[in-house]
């Protein structure tokens, strides 16, 4: 009986949203508004705007309570005095009030990315031990000057330098100078060479800045990454020159190929791969660069003394704040609210009012994710883990952001449900399989799920947005493979084994040479004491008392 | 020895994926060779660079 209630139930309000969809529009009660007659859309001339009345002195001078006669055509700037207000000034106005629009919400939509900063740190340092915190905190600290850093001083120009006029943000026209070599007969780009220190090639221009602003803060996202697979035993001095060289290197590179006029994004106009390989808020860009190079150095490092037994049995070693941990993930949900609406890079224009079904998708997809993974294992383990729920909303958000742009909500939320399992699923393998020590589950989270998004985007991509009119040079808009095309699938694919081959490979090749030059792992004693006094010199808890541990202890 | 030897299989990967760019303009053979630089990139991380690292994995010492 009670099973039959509960159907009923289920039913009952499934079905209203199912039914809702399939109904045809009812016809309005009002006719239709009559079309503008000729006369209402001739074209204005200056006797009209001569004819417009703006508000008189003495009644602004009494206040507007109501908002009615703020803003009207005497503040439009005029050219010249005499002439007074022309057909061109309004124009003009008109054209910057676009851009400083979409100049306004990608600096804020950056500014709420620099703050998952933030987040990041203290979600990773309440996944790991107190006698590390000082540590964490640090790496996750400085990795923003760090990256920024080297991302002004070499890696915006290889990202950017060649992206071409962004119309969105009034042309960017020094960002001009794309590096390609000509294989098969087309020419593919591989870095850019305009922008070294925001001056080179006439870089020193206000679209750019803004361009510079909302890239550096996502490079500096990917980098963080790395700092939780790799805390409580990385060699601080190491951590320091793999994240200059990630913010150098590694990470522009592959965003060059995605978002910066290189070959990937090419992959629909030279190869006829659907819109070329199609990445909206970074998937794979940010995230699985991140996951993929936390991959490498995680293999590098090696685990943490205690981690494994002598018969490589996994033990656990649970962190030691869950408030810091849930607090964070918050912190990051809300920021995503910049990271995924943002990379319209506008809200003026050109299909921009999709920042509203991206934003949705955004918390939708996080949502499930969460749900997804509390539910897996409730299930599997009897309680609602709340490190792996919080994993879960982190890996529903990293999964959308490459398809939250192009999808509808239904599909964000099956994204995000498949994101939660992954990321249990693939914390499992890590630990269990590849022994490789991740206290923070990053490679889960943001390297699986990350491809995962990137495919997604091959499969769910439903045709109905429109930015500008094309993408990545192609007409028209990106379609999945369950929405006819299947090219867009295997540029996805593409893009996928670009990261698994080849930026894999880059960074371990990075971090050997690391390695080499000042070794990547804190030694033995300092990781037993706790890596706050020996890396940091000083305690991030000094009234605490920190249970000692020795290695005969944790094994 | 295996670390570099696991690099290149990484790296082959993602060759055979561009190669499946230009030996075919079907959608279908690029997908297959995709699939298999895909696989071929997880044999080399997964099967030989980390296998290399366990050999003399710290918890073995």
């Amino acid at each position: 009986m009670k099973v039959f209630v509960v159907f009923l139930m289920i039913a009952c309000f499934s079905g209203l949203p199912v039914l809702a969809l399939g109904q045809t529009p009812a016809p309005a009660s009002q006719p239709a508004a009559a079309a503008p007659s000729a006369s209402a859309s001739a074209p204005i001339t200056d006797a009209d705007l001569k004819a417009v009345q703006a508000p008189r002195p003495e009644e602004k001078a009494q206040g507007d309570p109501g908002g009615t006669i703020t803003g009207n055509a005497s503040d439009i700037s005029v050219s010249d005095a005499k002439k007074g207000l022309t057909l061109p000034d309004i124009l003009n106005e008109i054209g910057q009030d676009k851009i400083a629009i979409n100049f306004v919400w990608t600096l804020i939509t950056g500014f709420l990315v620099m703050f998952m900063q933030a987040g990041f740190a203290i979600v990773e340092t309440g996944l790991t031990r107190a006698k590390n915190a000082n540590h964490t905190m640090m790496m996750n600290f400085m990795v923003y000057g760090v990256g920024m850093l080297a991302y002004w001083l070499i890696g915006f120009a290889i990202q950017e330098g060649g992206v071409g006029a962004i119309a969105n943000l009034g042309g960017t026209a020094p960002l001009n100078a794309e590096h390609t070599i000509r294989i098969f007969g087309k020419d593919l780009g591989l870095w850019g060479n305009s922008g070294f220190f925001l001056m080179h090639h006439g870089t020193y221009d206000v679209g750019v800045m803004v361009v510079f602003l909302f890239q550096m803060v996502f490079m500096d996202t990917a980098l963080t990454i790395v700092t939780g697979t790799c805390a409580e035993r990385w060699k601080y001095s190491a951590f320091v020159i793999s994240s200059f060289l990630m913010g150098a290197f590694t990470y522009p590179l592959f965003a060059n190929w995605a978002w910066g006029g290189g070959w990937l994004a090419g992959l629909g106009t030279n190869f006829g791969l659907g819109h070329g390989y199609a990445d909206f808020a970074g998937s794979g860009v940010v995230h699985s660069v991140g996951g993929v190079t936390a991959l490498a150095l995680g293999i590098i490092v090696g685990p943490r003394i205690g981690k494994y037994t002598r018969k490589g049995k996994p033990n656990a070693i649970p962190g030691h704040d869950i408030v810091l941990v849930l607090t964070g993930c918050f912190i990051l949900a809300f920021g995503w609210f910049g990271f995924n609406p943002g990379s319209t890079l506008g809200a003026a224009g050109s299909g921009n009012l999709r920042i509203a079904s991206v934003a949705v998708n955004t918390m939708l997809a996080g949502m499930a994710g969460s749900f997804s993974a509390m539910l897996y294992m409730w299930l599997r383990y009897q309680k609602p883990d709340a490190s792996m729920s919080a994993n879960g909303l982190l890996a529903g958000l990293v999964a959308i952001t490459a398809p939250s742009g192009f999808v509808n909500p239904v599909a964000s939320v099956i994204i995000g449900l498949v994101a939660g399992f992954l990321v249990c699923v693939s914390v499992e393998f890590v630990d269990r399989v590849l022994k490789v020590d991740d206290p923070v589950g990053a490679i889960s989270v943001h390297g699986a799920n990350g491809l995962w998004g990137v495919i997604s985007v091959g499969l769910f991509a439903d045709g109905t947005s429109n930015f500008g009119g094309a993408w990545n040079g192609v007409n028209g808009s990106v379609r999945g493979l369950f929405y006819g095309d299947p090219g867009q699938l295997v540029a996805q694919l593409i893009g996928g084994v670009t990261l698994i081959g080849f930026v894999f490979t880059l960074s371990f090749a990075f971090g050997l040479l690391v390695d080499w030059l000042v070794g990547h792992r804190s030694p033995a004693k300092a990781e037993l004491e706790g890596l706050d006094i020996p890396e940091m010199g000083a305690l991030c808890y000094p009234e605490f008392v920190l249970r000692e541990e020795t290695g005969a202890a944790v094994q | 020895m295996r670390v570099v030897l696991g690099m290149v299989v990484t790296l082959a990967g993602f060759l055979i994926a561009m190669l499946g760019l230009v030996i075919t303009a079907s959608i279908g053979g690029r997908l297959v060779l995709t699939l298999i630089g895909i696989a071929v990139s997880l044999t080399g991380i997964m099967g030989v660079i980390n296998r290399a690292y366990l050999k003399n994995a710290i918890w073995k010492n």
